[in-house]
């Protein structure tokens, strides 16, 4: 790929719009959700998304919180935190239950959202082979 | 015009037509005839008078508005009639009844619509008197049971018929659910709600048998539900009404009040049927749930239980085998007309363990604790790898990773395909705008990339091997991607932004937008 320097922030950009299309589409995809709707209210007000970040945010949630009584409830409410991070969403979700379910069905749509994404890049791929063959 | 009909709706009916399913929507005949065997002959005369009169009204309304079908049942597979007619026979002992019955009922209807209807009630009457004169229980029971779902099965189809066009839809909705009757996983939440109504429907006369009741329930679903979910006419509703309301004649009069509730719950489903979207995924897991609540319980306490298992199946679409409270913060948007009109919604039957404190408190502390632990396991059949570990902090270790490596996934690919395609632009301003405004006109200008993932999954992921070898021109005429068609009546509205052809310059564009137009 030539000019990848100057073309690194277009390329950028341009995956981040796919990214917010498949984000759309997935939303879009299971209406009714607490979760898809807020995604969708996310985009609308152009909120800029938290990037995940490699490193688990449970242990991050511990310290916050702090030792106190009863260790294991903590380390249960740092992640129930975290994940709620996670699912968007989900800060607005008080039950644990209802949060599980949301959870669920998030993972639902994204395992579709990956392997549809997946075979199109195969596709895609299969289509710059044959093109640059002949 | 007939014979149109007739063509498409062969692969749907061919399904119907299969044994195993046909044994699985004979219900109404059934109930007729366990309360023939129940009560002996003292019922014998009432129940041919509301056996008829429902199945007059059937008949009338839906084997003259579904003729086709019937027809189809006759003339156009008559092969498949060679196959039923043994295996029906070889499924009892008795051999003239089902043969009868079935020659009633299937070689009559080609001949005409009222002479059909009455060919129906005669063949009712053989077998409403033949039982009586019939000494065994168990093999008849069996046959007519097959043969009364056929019957349900014509009626269902008399339902659908009328407004809905012939889908290939329909052939995967029947397939999915009527190929394994004889397990219990059937599609959807639906199957829940079956349930629901097996209950309802069979709740006076008939708990005794429950393989009836789990058919009654599947038959009335699946009429109800297809009805309902095929094609959202508001007529479709009146028919449900309908249906529901001779069930409630059929049920028994004994059991008119349990019955009318049933029917008004048969009709609440269909409505709420009507306004969900129904998801593609299978989730019936909550077998438990028909064996523990048809087996002998007490009509209205299965009702209330019932009420709130199908609230509750309605609500989430998450199976739950304990009664719940109705979860409505979920179904706010689709809630207009879902609720069963149920006094005691609100109350949680839990049946306070030994050694346990039986306070108020502690009982909804457990229901939570039990709902939550629930909700744990279905995650963790989501997550890979998750069986093995045990406690509450390590499996939400591996979900949020879980999440956390699929996001990160979504990010990876989407710069990879930034990467693989360069003229792929998406127009995120105009799918927010769509979005906010509901148009459902596809754009000219603009490049529109829809990548409706969850449809798009099923249609790509099949196909990315298979294309990579072909040249790219012959690549729309292999596109064919036959489940769009039942997938674009599921997501009605994500299906409508069609890519467009926005590549003017370049050559590799119409590739790209081709292959998506095709979707």
């Amino acid at each position: 790929m030539d000019t990848d320097g100057k073309a690194d922030a277009g390329l950028l950009e341009r995956s981040r719009r796919i990214k917010t299309a498949a984000e759309l589409g997935l939303a879009r995809s299971s209406r009714g959700r607490h979760w898809s709707r807020a995604l969708l209210l996310r985009r609308r007000l152009l909120i800029s998304k938290e990037e995940t970040t490699t490193t688990t945010r449970a242990a991050v949630e511990v310290e916050k919180l702090g030792v106190e009584d009863e260790p294991e409830e903590k380390m249960l409410q740092a992640r129930v935190r975290t994940l709620q991070r996670l699912v968007p969403g989900g800060e607005e979700i008080m039950e644990a239950e209802r949060l599980f379910e949301e959870t669920a069905d998030y993972i639902e749509a994204l395992q579709e959202q990956v392997s549809a994404m997946r075979a199109l890049a195969c596709l895609l791929h299969g289509f710059q082979r044959t093109r640059g063959g002949s | 015009m007939l014979r149109g009909q007739l063509q498409c709706l062969s692969p749907r009916f061919l399904l119907f037509c299969s044994f195993p399913s046909s044994a699985a929507s004979f219900s109404i005949l059934i109930l007729i005839l366990l309360l023939l065997r129940r009560r002996r002959r003292r019922r014998l005369s009432e129940l041919k008078n509301i056996a008829f009169s429902p199945f007059a009204c059937f008949s009338r309304r839906f084997f003259v508005s579904g003729m086709e079908k019937e027809r189809f049942f006759g003339g156009g597979w008559k092969s498949a009639h060679a196959g039923l007619l043994p295996e029906v026979s070889a499924f009892a002992g008795d051999e003239h009844l089902p043969h009868s019955f079935v020659g009633f009922g299937w070689e009559q209807p080609v001949h005409g619509q009222e002479a059909h209807a009455q060919q129906l009630e005669s063949a009712l009457s053989s077998l409403v008197s033949s039982p009586s004169s019939n000494a065994p229980d168990g093999n008849d029971s069996v046959v007519i049971r097959e043969l009364i779902g056929r019957l349900g099965s014509i009626c269902n189809s008399g339902n659908v018929s009328p407004s809905s066009r012939c889908h290939s839809a329909h052939a995967s909705y029947y397939s999915t659910p009527l190929s394994s009757p004889p397990k219990l996983n059937l599609a959807g939440a639906d199957h829940q709600r079956q349930r629901m109504l097996v209950n309802q429907v069979a709740a006076a006369p008939f708990l005794a048998d429950q393989g009836f009741a789990e058919r009654a329930a599947r038959f009335s679903c699946f009429g109800a539900a297809e009805a309902g979910q095929l094609s959202r006419v508001s007529s479709r509703q009146s028919l449900a009404k309908e249906v529901a309301a001779s069930y409630a004649m059929m049920a028994g009069s004994s059991s008119s009040p349990e019955a009318s509730s049933a029917s008004e719950k048969l009709t609440a489903v269909v409505a709420e049927h009507n306004a969900r979207k129904r998801k593609a995924a299978p989730k019936g897991k909550g077998k438990a749930a028909a064996p523990s609540s048809s087996s002998a319980m007490d009509p209205p306490e299965e009702e209330n239980s019932d009420s709130k298992r199908c609230k509750a199946a309605e609500a989430g679409g998450a199976d739950k085998d304990a009664p719940v409270k109705p979860k409505t913060e979920q179904n706010s948007s689709d809630d207009g007309n879902a609720k069963p009109p149920e006094p005691p919604k609100d109350y949680i039957h839990v049946r306070a363990r030994r050694g346990q404190a039986t306070d108020s408190h502690s009982l909804a502390e457990r229901v939570r604790r039990e709902k939550i632990s629930e909700r744990m396991k279905l995650l963790q059949d989501l997550v890979p790898g998750c069986n093995k570990v045990t406690g509450k902090a390590v499996m939400l270790d591996e979900i949020i990773n879980y999440v956390q490596s699929l996001q990160r996934q979504v990010e990876f690919l989407s710069m990879k395909l930034a990467t693989l395609d360069p003229q792929l632009e998406f127009d995120t301003e105009t799918l927010l705008s769509k979005e906010m405004h509901q148009v459902h006109v596809p754009l000219p200008q603009q490049v529109l990339f829809p990548l409706d993932m969850a449809t798009s999954a099923f249609s790509l992921a099949q196909l990315p091997l298979k294309l990579a070898e072909n040249p790219p021109d012959s690549m729309f005429s292999s596109l064919q991607l036959p489940p769009i068609d039942h997938l674009a009546n599921l997501w009605e509205d994500d299906l409508r932004y069609v890519v467009q052809t926005g590549f003017p310059q370049s050559q590799e564009a119409p590739f790209s937008s081709g292959a998506l137009r095709a979707e």
